[in-house]
């Protein structure tokens, strides 16, 4: 779960409290989008000719269109939705195996947790976007939402292990042992309100960290399989074109950034996940 | 006639959301020589008062009225450099005011260099040797780790305010709880000092046995408000208000027609210790290992008697299985907890409880109900109600019935925490209590209470009791027999009443001596039970 | 500080094994058969282990040249994106954490550096490209030689305009790239490690003993904020060799970054774990020596 080495910089609860709605109302609404995509969208996926060819933004084409003729704006709008689903796949492994896992690590017993702490310490010496792109390499494309949750998991392990530790040598906890409570109780006491205080900004942050590391992959070629395409692999399909037709990768870029925003928002400013 | 050097008039402190002033319409008078002493409990305002003497006011407070020191104009905000007094800050020693990340000894000499003026060799010598002066001070030398104790650290304090020769010394209730040998000496060296040279002293006091150490004159404040003020000497004899009366009542008076506790060796052991191993004071000092053995049965009470780093904590931590021993066992409950799996020994303690006066026993995180109701989850199979039923009960029984069951144990006062402590206590209905300076931080009537509640809770639910403390006036309150530890060795055991009849050592002497109040004659009052 | 400098020491090699044998792993799959079951994986492995502990690293599948000729020939462009990308991040992340890292202005801006922090490294490229090939008619591809940037700071110093004119039209760039991304983490390393130090209890204790707040900062503040950044310096290392990665990747730049997406696109293993194993050297390294800077920084002997 959330564990820093140093605290965040945080910021007054009540502003926090307003941003973190301002996030989660934006994911909601993005969500929303996502779900409505079909009825928003005026062109199905990968329609060519909706447009004439390289139409800049207007009224007609929000996003414009790109050399196809394929409307940005639905376009956007479906890779918006593979990118959501993917990163919120990445974001549940990252959580589940960095997190919970790191957390549960910390308390077994014969030093398994210490092994597992080595570890992940070692992974966790790789930037995640090569873990990731390494990860998929090793086996299929289709694999990388599952790559990118697992290239953040050792750092999250790292952390989460980090801080159980540190709870588990708190004096609190020695007094409850030394008064019958068993570690099985404390470990169930300390997830329970590590799962209250920090689980929504754990989970968002990690949906942040997995959208970008996602969207980099597809720029790099090893995300999203055509004919499927998500922002990533929208915006570098436009690389190519994009110093003349600038839109086709911008709405697409500000897309992705809109989406990072809010969940980042919804973490409640809580900042340093590894992107 | 004296020269005034503070005044204080029509001082008013609000605070944004509080719903009365913390501090309202107090008017105080300081003149140069004098002592002026401000005792109170939580909630006084005393912390507000002196805040805004040292110029040191918080966010979202407001200030009304004067403070004025000699010299210096008058005005709401004083900042010590706009006054020409040389003004001394004696902080609590368990206050945090240094950094962790420089020794203390850097760091008090650059605070005296700076307020002297003085090159930082000059200035480290300046505090040597008002270290020297004062008796029972240790040595510069001791002040060079990271970290110092927390009587050590207040001897520092004291050296830095005297070494300004100051005219004022604003002093915050400098004196660690957990020593009480050393404290009783620390005030006698600042009374002597302060004979010598001449200084003011604004003195807040936690305690009301501290006030009996010091001559000159006494407020009483309660809810920000001054509801008693007159010479240590008056109030110590006579007191006109009400809750003044009860403040020095919590004095560890003694008188000797209240029977002493009964020795207790009752039932069964419930904790039996053989030979464990004291670790030597220093590392590089060759000395005998102490062992220690003991029975503490069924009902019966021990204290263990220290000043910190007496050996007390670490037996404790030996007993608790937190430190293992060098040599030894721990029975408890007729079972060798040394031959036993991880998890028969969780199973072994579970009527074990602990009440702590750091409040570090409870989990922060946790509401006030799980935090009473955790014992009875883990260990009985009983219904939801049930469950409530003696949560419920157990909280009433220390007061806490009106607090919302939901409130985080992080937001409580220092109070509530220790009374939740008992709580949680009373539920499990312990074979063993292990009780660590349960009035630590508490004001004079809420560490009545609290003697109160353990008083209670031993006639009810039984338990045997293991006290740690320095304060010898608890002893003999709660416990039959007690180990005094010095220097990480027993000095003296017996029933606590016949070692206060007739002390053998001159440590125990000691600790009895401070926990003894100073009649308005000078004279140590006859001892009894606190 | 001794006992701590061995204990860092010790966590470091044994990191360093741990990153061998994951590279070692890695290069397993360079072996025929290697995928062919657990068995001939772990023999693969253990003749791949054996093989880096002797320091020999394989041959690439693709091109025929040892892999550490290949990894040697692009750590020059690679260590000059990454430093010269360290000292933008300095300049420009420094500032920006000492101005955000406390008090009204931290509060105030810290959604703007949400906004500024949501935008992923590519997108920040793909934007300065725009941008440097419209207003300044700059080259947006090193087309695979980077000579004149690895050339900048001789010519630097040799004073040559020319040289320095080329050089830097290639260099700039890239480097913002890789120096934005080493500023953002760099400014949130410091202003984590001054909320830290801004919570502490003894910046007013201190003051109401009798010290200005000006030294208070100086003496006791200040030197655990460096600590703070200096403990975290394997992070910004890793941010600064991710943002290599992209800006390498756009620039078409002869880099060891972009070597390892190629090599793991084309499978040539042992290349891959080659520079797998030099950027985990590199991080560690930044790790060790943060932790003992900061500890001979904030160690509370120092001045006893």
């Amino acid at each position: 779960m959330s564990a820093h080495a140093n605290p965040s910089p945080r910021t007054a609860p009540a502003l926090r409290a307003v941003i973190r709605a301002i996030g989660l109302i934006g994911l909601g609404g993005i969500a929303i989008a996502v779900g409505l995509a079909d009825v928003i969208a005026r062109a199905p996926v990968d329609a060519i000719g909706v447009g004439p060819s390289l139409a800049p933004p207007s009224q007609a084409f929000p996003f414009g269109t790109d050399l196809l003729g394929r409307d940005m704006f639905s376009e956007t709008l479906h890779a918006l939705a593979i990118t959501l689903g993917d990163a919120i796949v990445g974001a549940l492994v990252a959580v589940a195996l960095g997190g919970i896992f790191g957390f549960v690590a910390a308390r077994l017993p014969w030093r398994i947790g210490d092994g597992l702490r080595v570890v992940a310490g070692i992974l966790a010496a790789v930037p995640a976007l090569l873990l990731a792109i390494l990860f998929v390499g090793l086996t299929a494309r289709g694999f990388a939402p599952v790559a990118a949750g697992l290239a953040a998991a050792p750092f999250a392990f790292a952390r989460a292990f980090d801080r159980a530790r540190l709870l588990g040598a708190s004096h609190y906890a020695q007094y409850a042992r030394a008064s019958g409570i068993r570690s099985a109780t404390l470990l169930r006491r300390d997830l329970a309100y590590e799962v209250r205080d920090n689980f929504l900004s754990t989970v968002t942050r990690a949906l942040a960290a997995v959208a970008i590391t996602l969207a980099t992959l597809s720029f790099f070629g090893f995300g999203a399989v055509p004919p499927a395409r998500d922002l990533g692999l929208l915006i570098a399909s436009a690389r190519a074109g994009f110093l003349d037709a600038w839109w086709t990768a911008a709405c697409p870029a500000f897309t992705l950034m809109l989406l990072i925003l809010c969940a980042r928002l919804a973490a409640g400013l809580d900042e340093g996940e590894r992107p | 006639m004296s020269e005034r050097i503070l005044s204080i008039s029509d001082l008013t402190i609000t605070r944004a959301g509080l719903p009365r002033p913390e501090l309202e319409n107090v008017s105080l008078t300081l003149d140069a020589g004098e002592t002026l002493l401000l005792l109170g409990e939580s909630g006084s305002g005393i912390p507000s008062l002196m805040r805004a003497v040292m110029g040191a006011g918080q966010s979202g407070e407001r200030v009304s009225g004067q403070i004025q020191f000699a010299q210096s104009t008058p005005g709401v905000k004083v900042r010590h450099g706009e006054s020409a007094l040389r003004i001394a800050y004696l902080p609590d020693a368990h206050s945090e005011v240094l950094s962790p990340h420089a020794s203390v000894l850097s760091q008090l000499v650059r605070i005296l260099a700076r307020k002297l003026d003085l090159p930082r060799a000059t200035a480290s010598e300046e505090l040597r040797l008002t270290l020297a002066r004062l008796e029972g001070a240790p040595p510069l030398d001791a002040f060079r780790a990271g970290t110092v104790e927390a009587m050590a650290l207040s001897w520092g304090f004291l050296a830095l305010a005297i070494a300004q020769t100051p005219d004022l010394i604003v002093a915050d209730h400098p004196l660690p709880d957990s020593s009480p040998i050393g404290s009783r000496k620390f005030t006698a060296a600042l009374v002597a000092e302060q004979k010598r040279l001449g200084f003011a002293l604004l003195y807040s006091a936690r305690r009301t046995l501290v006030t009996t150490w010091l001559e000159g004159r006494i407020a009483i404040l309660r809810n920000g408000r001054i509801v008693e003020e007159g010479t240590v000497g008056r109030l110590s004899s006579a007191q006109a208000h009400a809750y003044t009366q009860q403040l020095y009542k919590s004095l560890p008076m003694v008188t000797p027609q209240v029977p002493l506790p009964r020795r207790g060796s009752r039932g069964e052991p419930v904790l039996q210790v053989r030979g464990l191993e004291l670790s030597p004071p220093q590392k590089n000092v060759y000395r005998a290992r102490e062992t220690v053995t003991f029975d503490l049965r069924r009902g019966a009470s021990l204290a263990w008697l220290g000043e910190e780093n007496s050996g007390r904590n670490e037996l404790l931590r030996m007993v608790l299985g937190q430190q293992e021993p060098a040599g030894g066992r721990v029975i408890f409950d007729s079972v060798d907890v040394g031959i036993l799996s991880q998890a028969m020994t969780a199973r072994l303690r579970r009527r074990v409880v602990f009440i702590a006066g750091d409040d570090n026993v409870l989990d922060p995180r946790m509401n006030v109900r799980d935090t009473v109701e955790e014992p009875l989850r883990a260990h009985l199979n009983l219904s939801r109600d049930l469950v409530a039923g003696h949560c419920e009960a157990a909280l009433k029984r220390v007061g806490l019935a009106s607090l919302a069951p939901e409130r985080a144990v992080a937001a409580l006062s220092r109070f509530d925490k220790r009374r939740l402590q008992v709580a949680r206590a009373i539920v499990t209905v312990p074979l063993l209590a292990v009780i660590d300076e349960p009035q630590r931080g508490l004001g004079p009537l809420e560490s009545a209470v609290m003697l109160d509640l353990l008083r209670e809770l031993r006639a009810q639910e039984g338990p045997a009791f293991l006290l740690l403390t320095a304060n010898f006036a608890l002893a003999l309150a709660l416990a039959d027999e007690a180990m005094v530890f010095k220097d990480r060795s027993i000095v003296e055991r017996g029933p606590v009443g016949e070692m206060l009849k007739a002390p053998k050592d001159d440590y125990t002497k000691a600790l009895i001596a401070a926990i003894t109040p100073v009649l308005p004659s000078g004279l140590p009052k006859a001892q009894s039970q606190g | 500080m001794w006992r701590f400098a061995l204990w860092q020491v010790g966590h470091f090699v044994l990191a360093l094994v741990g990153a061998g044998l994951l590279a070692a792993a890695v290069s397993a799959f360079a072996i025929t058969n290697a995928t062919q079951g657990m068995a001939a994986f772990s023999r693969a492995f253990a003749s791949r282990a054996a093989a880096f502990g002797t320091g020999h690293f394989g041959y690439s599948a693709i091109v025929a040249q040892s892999s550490s000729d290949l990894v040697l020939k692009g750590l020059a462009p690679t260590l000059t994106l990454i430093l010269w990308g360290a000292l933008i991040a300095l300049i420009v992340g420094a500032p920006l954490g000492i101005v955000f890292g406390r008090g009204p202005a931290r509060r105030a801006l810290a959604p703007l550096i949400q906004i500024v922090a949501a935008t992923p490294v590519f997108c920040v490229g793909l934007g300065l490209i725009w941008l440097a090939v419209h207003y300044a008619h700059w080259p947006a591809s090193a087309h695979g030689d980077a000579g004149a940037a690895l050339g900048l700071l001789p010519a630097i110093l040799q004073r040559n305009g020319g040289a320095i004119a080329s050089g830097f039209r290639l260099l700039l760039v890239p480097a913002l790239i890789v120096g934005a991304s080493g500023a953002a983490s760099l400014q949130l390393s410091l202003r984590r490690a001054a909320a830290e130090a801004g919570d502490a209890p003894y910046r007013q204790g201190l003051k109401l003993m009798g010290l200005s707040t000006l030294e208070i900062e100086r003496v006791y503040v200040a030197p655990q904020v460096i600590a703070g950044v200096l403990s975290n310096a394997g992070e910004i290392v890793l941010a600064l060799i991710s943002a290599a990665a992209i800006a390498e990747w756009v620039f078409d730049w002869p880099g060891d970054a972009v070597l390892f997406v190629k090599s793991v696109a084309l499978r040539d293993w042992n290349v891959a774990a080659l520079v797998l194993l030099l950027f985990a050297v590199i991080k560690l390294i930044a790790d060790l020596a943060g932790a003992l800077a900061a500890r001979a920084l904030a160690e509370p002997e120092r001045d006893a």
